[in-house]
């Protein structure tokens, strides 16, 4: 016999009543109507980029092509080079990664096994930022690049991906429940603190490093406006290219070769969302239990 | 003495040093210039000039910023009242299901991966004149809806933005409810207590914390919200949709007066210090722990 299933608000008992089950129907439908919203813009794209621009405009339109048109796709190329943005977006993407976790993974540690004077004044210096909105440095932020004599190379994005508080407080939670005797056997066993971050934190934090890698991989490729104020078009990131080319408020592009592109950028993501569920969804409560 | 602490310190200081110089170069300097900035005139050939209060008197007296601070009101509003409560709703429900419940999340969070962009692209297909809402309402006999008309532009937004991201707030709260010990559903049922009673007296009170984490969360992101309403409508029709926000970086990236933007921001940003000193000074008011 199967075990009894945990209950949740309504109770086995509670379905015996007409009522709570017409509820309980309406409910599932209701379910099942927003599951069927959540997937038909994602197969009506894929659709879209095969269809000819007259089926495009056909009434009713069909809702699959009758010829599936490949060719959309490699008409897109003449748009828009995607592989050279694809390759951008990666290449800022994997300095950020590599910037944000060297500098933020060792602040971290320092401050959650290391001795440091004002320890808590340091923190408060970091997590302060947490407070101040984002909007109210858009400007400034510019600017400050542009002093720096920043704009236009990728060292504009490698650089500050390292200023992420919450990142870093996710980090230096995270550090904080290695146990200290771990560290202190290493210690006396004449490791250096560098060994005991690389051999002991770090192998210990892979699935918080995999979360943060993955959270950091949707900013990048998310990010469309920023990166098309502080870079210029041959080194622009993919939302920015298709930003500026593409889909700017009364573009003319054909339809089917916007949908193309659409579907192409939206891959990566997904495969990676496919692979790595456990770690993004798990990524999402990260932000809820700060609270 | 002062040789032996610092050795006593070195690794700590070692490792974060860095990280102090890099909040330091890309985070408080930009926030206190930003602050600077909007007391002078920025002009990148001849050198900034300090112009005291003239940009806030500028800006104050700029006939559209009455119009973005409504529409950013507004805009929080209707979010609330269309997006807020349709996760939680949604979280409930996902719970309550005897099977699937699984691929239902998973399914939900799935517009949570579409990059902004193609969001915005599949969205301003979706409503286009000919595109495939209007035409199901030309289908059933209905007239078509102008999704991009000055009093339905901030709607469309609203509801694009929700189908985006009412996934991922349904899946924390989705982890909220599964924390709410079983018993308390199983005591108040033997005390009588209907479903909705059971909702309303322990579901809701149970995920409270987390209704208003993300009550504050959502108020802070759309406070500051001007990318979709500057891709899928301009900030148009008529400014029906200028936002605070975009009205900022349109100063800044359109006119490129540096200096009335960063006012602007000031301004944004004095304002917010404020609210927050507030709820924390009512909060404290409001529970003794």
């Amino acid at each position: 016999m199967k075990p009894p299933r945990d209950r949740a608000i309504m109770s086995p008992h509670d379905f015996r009543k007409t009522g709570v089950k017409i509820a309980y129907g309406f409910m599932v439908i209701g379910v099942c109507l927003i599951s069927l919203s959540m997937l038909y813009p994602f197969v009506n794209t894929f659709l879209n980029s095969l269809k000819s621009t007259e089926e495009f405009f056909a009434f009713p339109p069909p809702f699959f092509p009758s010829r599936w048109l490949w060719q959309n796709y490699k008409d897109s190329l003449d748009y828009l080079d995607i592989f050279l943005y694809f390759k951008n977006t990666l290449y800022i993407y994997a300095g950020n990664a590599l910037v944000s976790l060297t500098f933020m993974g060792l602040a971290a540690y320092s401050l959650a096994h290391l001795k440091v004077p004002a320890k808590k004044w340091i923190s408060l210096y970091f997590m302060s930022t947490l407070m101040i909105p984002a909007a109210s440095y858009l400007i400034p932020n510019f600017l400050n690049l542009k002093d720096l004599g920043l704009l236009n190379t990728f060292w504009a994005f490698w650089l500050p991906a390292g200023a992420n508080a919450f990142y870093l407080l996710i980090l230096i939670n995270f550090f904080e429940g290695i146990h200290k005797e771990m560290l202190e056997s290493a210690r006396i066993d004449g490791a250096s603190e560098f060994r005991c971050v690389l051999s002991i934190a770090v192998p210990l934090s892979v699935p918080i490093i995999v979360t943060l890698l993955l959270l950091g991989f949707s900013t990048v490729w998310n990010d469309f406006y920023w990166s098309s104020l502080v870079l210029k078009t041959e080194k622009l990131p993919i939302g920015a290219a298709i930003y500026t080319m593409i889909i700017y408020p009364g573009s003319t592009i054909n339809w089917n070769v916007r949908f193309a592109i659409l579907t192409m950028t939206l891959v990566p993501p997904a495969v990676l969302f496919l692979f790595f569920q456990k770690y993004i969804i798990g990524g999402l409560s990260l932000g809820a239990v700060k609270g | 003495m002062a040789f032996r602490s610092l050795r006593r310190y070195s690794w700590g200081l070692l490792f974060l040093i860095p990280e102090i110089v890099i909040f330091l170069v890309f985070l408080w300097i930009p926030i206190v210039k930003g602050i600077g900035y909007s007391f002078y005139k920025v002009d990148f050939v001849s050198g900034n000039t300090f112009v005291g209060l003239r940009n806030f008197r500028e800006v104050l007296a700029n006939p559209d910023l009455p119009t973005a601070v409504k529409n950013t009101l507004v805009y929080m509003f209707w979010a609330l009242v269309i997006g807020f409560w349709i996760p939680i709703a949604m979280a409930v429900s996902v719970s309550e299901l005897k099977r699937f419940q699984g691929p239902a999340r998973i399914v939900g969070y799935l517009p949570s991966i579409i990059p902004a962009i193609v969001l915005y692209g599949m969205w301003q297909w979706f409503y286009d004149p000919v595109g495939p809402i209007n035409t199901f309402l030309n289908s059933v006999g209905l007239p078509e809806f102008d999704f991009y008309s000055k009093g339905h532009a901030v709607f469309s937004l609203i509801i694009m933005e929700t189908w985006q991201n009412f996934g991922s707030a349904a899946l924390i709260y989705v982890a909220g409810l599964a924390s709410i010990p079983k018993d308390l559903y199983e005591a108040a049922e033997l005390d009588g207590a209907g479903v909705w009673a059971r909702i309303r007296y322990v579901t809701l009170p149970g995920i409270k914390n987390l209704v208003l984490l993300l009550l504050v969360l959502q108020l802070i992101a759309t406070s500051q919200a001007f990318q979709s309403q500057m891709l899928m409508f301009g900030g148009g029709p008529d400014n029906a949709t200028l936002t605070y926000l975009l009205l900022m970086t349109r100063e800044a990236f359109v006119y490129f007066d540096f200096g009335r933007a960063s006012a602007l921001a000031t301004l944004m940003f004095l304002f917010l210090a404020a609210i927050s000193i507030l709820t924390l000074k009512l909060r404290r008011g409001d529970d003794p722990a």
